[in-house]
């Protein structure tokens, strides 16, 4: 039986990582699973930890690990840490041997992509047998390569065999808020469904029913729910760069957002992309002069 | 007979007789035992019981006005009842047999009996005389009713006919005699052949012939010209007739044993019979096929009766009667947001608008939904999908999901139906359904093509379900309702309440009310109990106020609830009505005709209520003094829950104000109060309430008031007041009262009055014992002498040395003792109108001096405040902002997509693509188009002010949304065009409209020259160019106002510098004629009125004290142009008549008051008409032509008089 099918054992650790409910996933209780569910559920509580930026206690954990799964997280592990080099290192060997397992194909595809080097990671993801992970990590690399169409048919091919699964729903919406349209209102619908739910409610869910109101131009509503999710954790970057996009477009002061931003991620992309951005108005802006 | 409903049953004897009250929930029931009962049946209780008849009562029949019924029984007697005064008030005799029915005309004096003695008899009970008997059965007649409207009689008897009489005959010599010609005499005797006996008032119309046994029930139908008849023969036939003649139509066959009874049915074409055969059945009218039966298990019916009005049914059987309904008259209805979503009685589906109380036409038809007759139990509604569930009890439960159309076009058959089994269905997320199977105890979950996606096991044997919130369920079990995780298949939460059958959200999704049939209970969305309150009436319905507060429908009243339980009732009811929405003052619900209403309520009592659990008291005193909401329930609600001083403010009542008063301890008010009412009473309570307050003063009063002299007295001890304690002795001694006169003696430790009192009263050896003990000796030598006995007679006890009373050490009379400053809430200082907030105050800096005037200013006056502000309409002078093409490349091809790998066109690049808007391509990032376009359109070369607008708008591009873990977030580009997916037609979304302009740049800065803030405001008018040199508008009207705001802009960026130019030179003595230049300057841009006026008189007073009084009064004239009233213009009067006297200047400036001319925007000197000069391309300021090339010096972006194409705001 699926693990991951709605009567599986790993349904709720699944849910509760992809919601973002890290605490939850990491408190899971997994004593009563079967064996073959144990490694999976081990994973899942690593990559909370290393999500909740504890990849130091995790590399240590795992020093000298030789199952895949586990080598592969170590390596993420470091990656996160900032030690890239080896971290690919170790990726392309396990790549190279154990292309197979599941937990390598998603983290070395993540490692992959995160170093751009997509198509390698799209080629093994492409390996995966029925991981719904897969499925959403390939959609997301896609939508980074703009490929919208790409993404879009890997969601209606993955909605065919598990319509009902939350990744796929998330995966659905982060499409849908690249098409637009009357697909904002679905993603929305998705992502509010998530965020109301006390109990998967969380600053990712939060934020994405914020983020699908903002692109339909609710913005006191989008406030709202990035207020709940700056409640729920006061230094999430992309809560805080969402609000000050939001800000800009209400018309509000961005100083304060700005500046626990710069504090908590330095390395945002908002941040860096703004700096770059800063930069060449200043080349353009010295094309240009006065005749007189 | 799956939906028939019963409502009441009464365990008796075998029923034979049965009749509804047509206004009240009665039913009067004759027995076989000789005993006629009165039921409630709403209540469930036995009223009455009438025992006079001997043997079986089978007659009885309400009168339809007249609080009266009649009976009829097996003892031959007729009686005629008063349910007032509970006894018979008559009998009628004359049958000779058992009596069968007995009716009440409907209009007339008239009751009509039909008996075993073959007869049918009329009587009028008013004269208690019979007044016609009918003769022509020859067998039993077992049922005569009236016709509804005509004059006219139908009979059943055993004989096996059915008979029609006309009686009109009657009717006319019976009703007053009015002036009856010879002719009509004539008429009437001739129109109806006389029978046998030369009877002429009632005759045989049509004898019906067609039951093959005796014929048990008969009666017409309440409009149509039918009749139907229930026989021994088992079978319910239907008859027709016209005018001259009548036949049978149809059989109803399926009774397998004697049909006792029938009736058509009041509003909907139906049959209903029973039978002995222990049935009750339905037919359908027109099609006479069987549409429900009901079986008892050992009852024979013996009849049946219809309610006149409502929708309800009784049949008398063996054990008693059942009082049921055919249908559930709730009709399927769903609410979201502002639309109500409900199935009619035609079953079609409409909707209604909330906001704009309109009903669209139909949407759908759901006719062919489960089986005729039977109605849609519950619809749920999608908003997302615009779908409904709808479910039907029709086959143990159907439900169906259909496809609401895009437009409402009339009751189409819907196509793409989706259906099931299951007794209910809801919504419970976006693309997902819960069906509950009652017979398997499942609760499917399905997705929206129908397919089940899980199954549930219900934890406990329940009834119902509703939406729980996202993603869960209620489960309603007949004692417990159960909040239940879908996701995670388990109980949330679980409370006891007992049999909750409905389940309203209120509209924030915090709270529901659980409806059970005679309780409301309020939990939170997590199933926590907040509130419970119990009903003796049956509840209908209810919805929520978006405060908060419970509005509920019992089938007699609305009322509300608040959160806290407090409750009430808001009106009275006359049929029973299903609660939608409440907005304000307006009701809305839904009748049991399924038509949706608007009901006038008043929600001040629950709105007072709430804003005083919210302590909203601001509320409460609008309310207090908009509406009349003085009754003793709201005085004594604010009372019972601790608001006295509330209660206080609507009284007007003395002596409930007095009681408030002392509740909440005011003594001024109860004071005020105890003087009006001046009774003992009120006087003795108000000094102790003033007593414990330590108002000494009030108690005083209340003392003397009451004439209690003994406690003033004491008072006037405790407080130290001797002045009046010597009073109250005199007092004593007026009014003889020697206690009193003791006690005030020992108050004031004054020993000779007391001496002198004892003596009074003869108490000499007293006198002598105190005149001994305080050592007055030669007074106990007095008293020795006038009692004529020595010392030595005397024996008296050892005497200690008397204690003088103590004298008080703080004059505590003087003043009250000092309380705690009297906390007046807030509520009565709102009303006694000082709390300022109250009022609305204009928060118009009044303290802004304006302009400060220059040394020997005329009379140091500024610029007062008071400006108006006008709407200001110039034209934007020349600034072409045409649709010129541009010269950029266009890059109108189309993004061919290609299907292959590799990396695709961010949405970024699609903006830039798509706009020629300089605001779009610095949305996408790309700046150097942006600049480009810029240089192109306004000829912009210097960058860098705006550079804050740049990254303004590039900041707001995008947002981030966490994906996949450990990955960057994906990014997503924010558009303006939120319905747009065309690739083609996409544009991102720029911050700060022309709204935001206009309300936030345009009025601060004009605030700034208000408050002469000149640097601060020639910041923002540049702000608000920077502004719109990069922005988007969404039509040709909105590019006018662009303009019109950058003209304006520019007009008072000039303006200003020009005045802060003068301003830096102001105390310069040898550039006095720049300075008079540049005031004189000031005035020429075109500047709001009020500003202008201030540059004009800040101008004129210049010139006034320059001593240059031609232009001095040049611009009095001006200011007396533009206003001729206020204190700038009396000012400008004065100065214009001392100027005009002396006719001169003393400078002579560059100012010509009648050329035309501009003012050069860098060197602010004049350009007059016909001289040469250039343009900014962007702002339109005009420069003398040595500036050309030069930067603007009003937008400090552009390139003054660079060529440029104009600038574009709009995409197309």
């Amino acid at each position: 039986m699926d693990p991951f099918s709605s009567e599986g054992e790993l349904l709720t650790i699944h849910n509760a990582f992809h919601g973002g409910q890290y605490s939850a996933v990491i408190n899971h209780d997994t004593s009563g699973l079967s064996a073959e569910n144990s490694i999976p559920s081990t994973v899942y509580k690593l990559r909370s930890q290393i999500a909740i930026g504890q990849a130091e206690e995790v590399a240590i954990e795992l020093e000298g690990q030789d199952n895949p799964d586990l080598a592969v997280l170590k390596a993420f592990a470091e990656y996160s840490q900032g030690s890239t080099e080896n971290a690919v290192k170790i990726v392309e060997s396990l790549v190279g041997s154990s292309s197979d397992n599941a937990t390598v194909q998603i983290i070395g595809a993540t490692i992959l992509h995160a170093e751009g080097r997509s198509e390698e990671a799209l080629t093994l993801l492409s390996r995966h047998q029925g991981s719904l992970e897969a499925v959403a990590l390939v959609v997301q690399i896609r939508l980074s390569q703009n490929r919208t169409d790409l993404a879009l048919k890997e969601v209606l091919n993955a909605k065919r065999w598990a319509q009902d699964s939350l990744l796929v729903n998330l995966a659905e919406s982060w499409v849908g808020l690249r098409i637009g349209g009357e697909k904002y209102q679905q993603a929305y619908y998705v992502y509010e469904e998530l965020a109301q739910t006390p109990s998967t409610s969380a600053p990712r869910t939060l934020i994405g029913q914020a983020v699908a109101e903002l692109h339909l131009g609710r913005l006191p509503e989008a406030e709202v729910a990035l207020q709940q999710a700056l409640e729920k954790n006061p230094k999430h970057e992309d809560a805080l760069a969402n609000m000050i996009v939001l800000s800009i477009l209400a018309g509000k002061e961005i100083d304060e957002y700005l500046s626990s931003l710069q504090n908590t991620a330095p390395s945002h992309p908002f941040l860096t992309d703004v700096a770059q951005k800063s930069e060449l108005f200043d080349k353009s802006a010295a094309k240009y002069r006065a005749k007189a | 007979m799956q939906s028939m409903l019963t409502k009441f049953e009464s365990k008796s004897s075998r029923a034979k007789g049965i009749a509804f009250h047509p206004k009240r929930p009665w039913i009067l029931v004759s027995l076989h035992t000789s005993t006629i009962q009165l039921w409630d049946y709403r209540m469930g209780t036995l009223i009455d019981r009438f025992e006079e008849h001997d043997g079986p009562v089978r007659g009885i029949d309400f009168h339809c006005t007249q609080p009266l019924f009649v009976s009829g029984g097996d003892d031959y007697k007729i009686k005629v009842w008063s349910y007032q005064t509970r006894r018979c008030l008559f009998t009628l005799n004359g049958h000779l047999d058992y009596v069968r029915t007995v009716f009440f005309h409907h209009e007339l004096p008239w009751i009509l009996s039909s008996s075993d003695d073959q007869t049918i008899r009329i009587w009028n009970w008013q004269n208690r005389s019979l007044i016609c008997t009918m003769t022509g059965h020859n067998h039993y007649t077992m049922c005569a009713q009236f016709h509804p409207k005509e004059d006219l009689i139908v009979s059943a008897s055993l004989d096996q006919s059915v008979r029609v009489w006309d009686i009109s005959g009657l009717r006319k010599k019976h009703s007053a005699p009015t002036s009856m010609t010879f002719e009509d005499q004539m008429a009437r005797a001739n129109a109806n052949q006389a029978d046998m006996f030369g009877n002429t008032d009632a005759v045989v119309k049509f004898v019906l012939e067609g039951h093959d046994r005796g014929v048990n029930w008969v009666s017409f139908h309440p409009t149509l010209p039918l009749i139907i008849s229930a026989g021994d023969d088992r079978n319910v036939k239907l008859w027709r007739m016209s005018e001259t003649k009548a036949w049978e139509v149809d059989t109803c066959r399926g009774h397998f044993q004697n049909s006792s009874a029938c009736l058509f049915h009041p509003h909907q074409d139906l049959i209903l019979s029973v039978g002995e055969d222990k049935t009750v059945r339905v037919w359908d009218l027109n099609k006479r096929t069987a549409v429900q039966s009901f079986k008892r298990e050992n009852d024979r019916f013996w009849v049946i009766a219809a309610h006149p009005e409502i929708n309800l049914f009784a049949a008398g059987h063996d054990n008693g009667v059942m009082v049921f309904k055919l249908e559930r008259e709730r009709p399927a209805y769903a609410i979201h947001q502002n639309n109500l979503f409900f199935v009619n009685k035609e079953k079609h589906v409409r909707s209604f608008d909330f906001t704009q109380n309109i009903q669209s036409p139909s949407m759908l038809s759901l006719k062919k939904l489960g089986a005729p007759w039977v109605p849609p139990r519950t619809l749920s509604y999608n908003p997302a999908e615009r779908s409904i569930l709808v479910t039907s009890p029709t086959d143990g439960g159907t439900y169906e999901l259909i496809n609401l159309p895009k437009d409402a076009s009339g009751a189409v058959e819907p196509t793409d139906t989706k259906r099931g089994t299951g007794n209910s269905a809801v919504f419970v997320a976006r693309n997902r359904f819960a069906v509950f199977n009652s017979s398997s105890q499942t609760i499917d979950i399905k997705d929206l093509s129908n397919s089940t996606t899980k199954t549930i096991k219900t934890p406990t044997n329940i009834n119902d379900i509703y939406f729980g919130g996202t993603g869960c369920l209620l489960l309603c079990a007949p004692s417990t309702v159960i909040l239940y995780d879908i996701q995670q298949k388990k109980t949330v939460a679980e409370l006891a309440v007992s049999g909750v059958k409905y389940v309203v959200w209120s509209n924030d999704g915090l709270h529901a009310a659980l409806l059970s049939k005679h309780n409301v209970t309020i939990v939170t969305k997590t199933l926590e109990q907040v509130s419970s309150l119990h009903e003796t009436i049956r509840i209908k319905s209810a919805t929520w106020d978006d405060v908060g507060v419970l509005l509920y429908s019992t089938l007699n009243h609305i009322k509300y609830t608040l959160l806290n339980g407090d409750n009430g009732i808001i009106r009275t009811l006359g049929e029973t009505i299903y609660l939608t929405k409440v907005k304000g003052r307006s009701l809305f619900c839904l009748d049991r005709q399924a038509k949706p209403k608007l009901l006038d309520i008043d929600p001040t009592e629950y709105r007072f209520k709430l804003a005083l659990v919210k302590r909203n008291y601001d509320e409460m005193l609008s309310i207090i003094k908009t509406s009349n909401l003085v009754g003793q329930s709201i005085i004594s609600y604010l009372q019972k829950k601790g608001y006295p001083e509330i209660a206080l403010q609507f009284v007007q009542d003395p002596q409930t104000r007095f009681e408030l008063a002392i509740e909440c301890g005011n003594l001024e008010v109860a004071v005020e109060m105890a003087k009006e009412l001046d009774r003992p009473k009120l006087w003795t309570r108000l000094s102790a309430e003033a007593l414990s307050q330590g108002n000494h003063q009030v108690v005083e009063m209340a003392y003397q008031k009451l004439r209690n002299f003994d406690k003033l007295s004491f008072l006037y001890l405790v407080t130290g007041d001797t002045e009046k304690l010597n009073r109250m002795a005199k007092i004593a001694e007026h009014r003889n009262d020697y206690t009193a006169r003791f006690q005030n003696a020992i108050y004031l430790g004054d020993v000779e009055t007391r001496i002198q009192m004892l003596k009074e009263i003869d108490l000499y050896p007293l006198a002598y014992v105190t005149a001994k003990a305080h050592g007055l000796n030669e007074e106990c030598e007095a008293i020795l002498e006038a009692s004529g006995l020595t010392e030595e007679d005397i024996r008296i006890p050892e005497i200690s040395v008397p204690i003088p009373p103590p004298k008080a050490i703080v004059p505590t009379h003087q003043k009250n003792w000092p309380l705690r400053a009297a906390s007046q809430s807030f509520f009565e200082k709102a009303l006694l109108g000082q709390v300022e907030s109250m009022t609305i105050e204009d928060e118009a800096p009044s303290g802004t001096n304006g302009f400060a005037m220059d040394e020997g200013a005329v009379d140091g006056k500024g610029f007062n405040g008071d400006l108006l502000d006008v709407e200001g309409e110039e034209d934007a002078a020349g600034w072409d902002m045409g649709d010129d093409d541009l010269n950029l490349e266009q890059v109108g091809e189309l993004a061919v997509e290609t299907d292959g790998a590799g990396v695709g066109m961010s949405e970024a690049e699609l903006w830039a693509r798509n706009s020629p808007i300089a605001a779009d391509h610095v949305a996408a990032g790309s700046f150097e188009t942006a600049m480009q376009l810029l240089n192109r359109q306004v000829g912009a070369v210097n960058f860098e002010p705006l550079k804050p607008r740049f990254m303004e708008i590039y900041q707001a591009s995008k947002t981030y949304l966490p994906a996949t873990v450990g990955l960057p977030p994906l990014v997503n580009y924010v558009r303006r065009t939120i319905e747009e997916t065309d690739s083609r037609k996409i544009l991102p979304a720029i911050p700060r409209d022309l709204e935001s302009v206009r309300t936030n740049g345009l009025q601060k800065g004009f605030a700034a020259m208000k408050a002469n803030n000149l640097e601060e405001g020639v910041k923002i008018f540049r702000g608000v160019l920077h502004n719109l040199i990069l922005a988007t508008v969404q039509n040709k009207s909105e590019i006018e106002e662009a303009k019109r705001i950058i003209r304006t802009a520019t007009e008072y960026i000039i303006a200003m510098s020009i005045e802060l130019e003068r301003r830096d030179i102001a105390t310069d003595e040898s550039q006095a004629k720049r300075n008079l230049e540049l005031s004189a300057y000031f005035t020429k841009p075109i500047l709001e009125l009020p500003h202008r006026q201030i540059a004009l008189m800040s101008a004129m007073k210049l010139a006034y004290t320059k001593k240059n009084h031609v232009l001095a009064a040049h611009f009095a004239s001006r200011v007396l142009a533009n206003s001729s009233q206020g204190k700038n213009a009396e000012n400008a009067r004065k100065i214009k008549a001392v100027s005009e006297r002396s006719g001169q200047d003393a400078i002579e400036i560059e100012y010509d008051q009648f050329a035309e001319f501009d003012i050069c925007a860098a060197s602010y000197t004049p350009i007059y008409s016909g001289q040469p000069f250039v343009q900014d391309p962007f702002t339109g300021a005009k420069y003398h032509p040595r500036y050309k090339g030069s930067i603007c010096r009003v937008s400090q972006v552009t390139e003054i008089g660079a060529p440029a194409s104009g600038l574009r705001l709009l995409a197309q």
